[in-house]
């Protein structure tokens, strides 16, 4: 069927953006970067069927090379934006980091099912659930992090931001060439760096609590 | 294909050792920024080189092609490049013309990268994101280059903190020649050549890290 993923988009979205309307403040932001997150993803999915041409349709070098430089630059624009325009408050860049990476991923992960529904199985969904979609979400948190810095420290912000968009592009081209041979381990670096971050985000509300208990 | 995958494996524990050492020696209120931007200098390398082990061995790939290694190089560089230039140069140099010659003297290391460039890239026949990258590497390896060779003759006479991160300076700027070097060698698929090449830099990262904190120590004494 063509126009398969604007059928799924529409789906998708629509649903999301009537009850972004209904949302208050931080919740809407959230959902707002989600649904900015599905969008970024319907945009580079058809940017990289223009590239992949002049790569010689080689599919291995576009996913282990060129996709996870494009899918990074076009996350953290959006990101990049709202830190230049709005706030540049690290909670709230983080928060809405993580929720694009998220939106990104899901959508990703609905567009690889309805290309490939015969032969998806729930290991699968297991791995694109908790692996692929994890993965986009950390990558976009530590293009966000170095973001957070943009009005701070400024000598720091250029290479800052390169260095963690480069570390962003290679966690993910590394995540996808695990995922060709070895699929198991692949699945395992996204939950290995996510536990840590929660447990610093449980370690640091805390603090923040007992801060707020004692003042 | 093996030795390319001994010599990032050797230059990657080399760098993560640095890059580990250098997170917790550095990353603590009130630590110097320019040491903890040298830790991430490592650090991108060692990432870098983490890539290129797995690309070995999933797609088999890795001379003569552009890949997400080449971003750790970058990256690693840039580090370099502007710790030195946007935390270090002004508080040595005031731009007066009795250090002049100090000024000039780096352009030479950065006129032999130029040079390489030309000869081993621009007319050698590579493809062209093969050019594009090491065309980015070549500038970088100039302007970082360029800031740590003056800064290893500039004559710190007022505050000594410049003084102090000669040994830093030197090895940084070893590091900077062997990037160069490597991509040569990786560039006319001279595996024995990048081994050596591993084995240097693997060795060197850790030792800048090292260098940078004997040379911070002195800052406050």
């Amino acid at each position: 069927m063509v126009n398969l993923e604007y059928i799924l988009f529409t789906c998708v979205t629509a649903p999301l953006v009537l009850m972004y309307l209904m949302l208050p403040g931080r919740a809407k932001l959230v959902m707002g970067y989600m649904i900015i997150g599905i969008i970024a993803c319907l945009f580079v999915s058809e940017l990289n069927a223009l590239l992949l041409p002049l790569f010689a349709d080689d599919l291995v070098y576009m996913t282990s090379v060129i996709t996870p430089i494009t899918e990074e630059i076009i996350k953290a624009l959006p990101i990049l934006f709202y830190a230049k325009v709005y706030s540049d408050k690290r909670d709230t860049v983080l928060l809405i980091a993580f929720a694009l990476g998220i939106g990104f991923g899901m959508f990703e992960n609905a567009v690889i099912l309805i290309q490939n529904i015969s032969s998806v199985t729930i290991t699968w969904a297991v791995i694109r659930g908790f692996a692929t979609a994890l993965m986009h979400g950390i990558c976009t948190l530590s293009v966000g992090f170095g973001i957070s810095f943009i009005n701070k420290r400024k000598k720091l912000f250029y290479t800052g931001v390169f260095a963690l968009l480069t570390f962003a592009a290679i966690y993910h081209g590394i995540f996808n060439m695990l995922q060709m041979d070895y699929k198991y381990i692949g699945a395992c670096i996204p939950i290995a760096t996510y536990i840590p971050i929660v447990l610093l985000q449980i370690k640091s509300f805390r603090q923040k609590q007992v801060m707020g208990k004692k003042s | 294909m093996k030795i390319y995958l001994i010599a990032n494996i050797i230059t990657c524990i080399g760098a993560l050792a640095g890059f580990i050492y250098g997170a917790v020696r550095f990353f603590r209120p009130r630590t110097a920024v320019y040491a903890q931007m040298i830790t991430f200098a490592v650090g991108c390398m060692a990432f870098g080189r983490l890539y290129q082990m797995i690309r070995i061995l999933t797609v088999g790939d890795f001379a003569n092609r552009f890949h997400l290694g080449v971003l750790g190089v970058i990256g690693s560089l840039m580090f370099f490049f502007s710790a030195n230039f946007g935390l270090m140069d002004g508080i040595a140099d005031d731009g007066s013309k009795e250090f002049r010659k100090y000024r000039i003297i780096p352009l030479s290391v950065s006129v032999l990268t130029g040079v390489c460039y030309v000869l081993f890239f621009l007319f050698a026949g590579q493809p062209i994101l093969v050019k594009i990258a090491s065309l980015f590497i070549s500038l970088l390896i100039v302007l970082a280059s360029y800031y740590n060779l003056k800064h290893l003759i500039f004559p710190d006479v007022e505050y000594g903190v410049i003084r102090s991160l000669k040994a830093y300076n030197l090895l940084a700027l070893i590091f900077e020649l062997l990037c160069l070097m490597e991509m040569i060698t990786v560039s006319r698929e001279q595996a024995v050549g990048t081994l050596i090449i591993g084995i240097l830099m693997g060795l060197i990262l850790p030792a800048v890290i090292i260098s940078v904190e004997r040379g911070i120590r002195k800052w406050s004494i």
